[in-house]
């Protein structure tokens, strides 16, 4: 249940304008009978003592050092904004660039195994042994550097884009 | 990537389309704004945080975040609740934030030693903070928060509904009970 009295906005108003209690006679003799006037003044006064009390003792910055650093705030969020699509498009060059490397590598280790099929193959096809067995070998031999290339590609694209964004 | 220094963001400088147009007031008008609020948001952001160092970094956060609102304000009354608001909320953000283990408001006032007083008014205006400091953290965040706005900022109910988040018609019955509480341990009960 709320209870009310009808000047509490008196006793309010006289704290406020700094009339309590020189000047509130009629009031005053109210108050020291009403339990809920009462505890405004209490509240009231307390408060809006300590409210004056911190103003007066309040040191913000100026206005003008407020608005310099929100624009220079305001800058960088927008340059950080700006930036984010060519951070993510330096992800993934450099992730393509990890897979091309890696494909390279392992077409460059597959050719040594290459370069003895080679010779493998030319002595079978000197020998007109050479079947579809050996053919099918070779093209598995071409396909592995693709699928590890491709690979490369899939697992590094993402962490790159990680990396670059989480740096953000 | 590294974090930007000043000099880089003098070079960006006027190629990023950033400028006053990005905030929801001219800088004359700001400044009129602030010289006029700043002081009583300082104040309850410090009073509600219990932390005047904390309270200078959210009264900048404050304001940055009230420059970067799209919201348009129909009156100045309207454009401080709104600051207010933001200011409650900030408050929020770091309550939330902050371990269960601390006091909500910290009893701010310097060390009061009534043998030694300068003078007495100045002993017992000290005594009377730290009552009030200890007091208010024995209130619900959402207590201080009604009973500063309502009795020491004078707002009026509906602006406190606006500040805080709630209904115009439940303000008159919070507002009661946290005032009956405050008295209460004011005066050295809880009742």
């Amino acid at each position: 249940m709320i209870a009310e009295c009808v000047r509490e906005a008196e006793v309010l108003e006289a704290v406020a304008f700094r009339r309590w209690p020189e000047q509130c006679g009629d009031l005053a003799a109210h108050v020291s009978s009403c339990e809920i006037c009462a505890d405004v003044l209490e509240v009231a006064r307390a408060l809006h003592d300590d409210r004056d009390r911190l103003c007066r003792e309040a040191q913000p910055p100026s206005a003008g050092m407020v608005w310099w650093r929100a624009t220079i705030r305001a800058r960088a969020e927008a340059a950080r904004t700006a930036s984010q699509p060519i951070s993510i498009l330096q992800g993934v060059a450099g992730a393509c660039f990890v897979g091309a490397a890696a494909g390279l590598a392992t077409v460059a280790w597959q050719s040594m195994h290459w370069m003895d099929r080679l010779g493998e193959l030319a002595v079978h096809l000197e020998s007109r042994r050479a079947d579809i067995a050996a053919a099918s070998t070779l093209a598995a031999g071409h396909g592995l550097p693709i699928l590890v290339a491709v690979a490369c590609g899939l697992v590094l694209a993402p962490l790159a884009i990680y990396l670059t964004l989480a740096d953000d | 990537m590294h974090d930007m220094t000043l000099s880089d963001l003098e070079q960006i400088g006027d190629d990023v389309a950033v400028s006053e147009a990005t905030f929801q007031m001219d800088e004359d008008a700001f400044r009129l704004f602030y010289d006029r609020t700043a002081r009583p948001v300082w104040a309850y952001l410090s009073r509600m945080s219990g932390d005047a160092r904390l309270a200078d970094d959210l009264l900048q956060e404050a304001y940055y975040r009230f420059l970067r609102a799209d919201v348009s304000h129909e009156s100045d009354a309207h454009r401080r609740n709104y600051l207010f608001r933001i200011a409650t909320n900030l408050v929020k953000d770091h309550r939330r934030r902050r371990s269960d283990t601390q006091t909500g408001v910290a009893a701010d006032g310097e060390p009061v030693d009534p043998l030694d007083p300068q003078s007495a008014d100045a002993a017992n205006g000290a005594v009377r903070r730290l009552d009030l400091a200890r007091s208010m953290a024995r209130l619900k965040p959402r207590e201080r928060d009604l009973l500063w706005l309502a009795y020491a900022q004078g707002s009026s109910h509906k602006e406190i509904a606006e500040a805080l988040g709630l209904k115009t018609a439940s303000i008159k019955l919070l507002l009661f009970r946290a005032r009956r509480r405050l008295a209460g341990l004011l005066r050295g009960g809880e009742r």
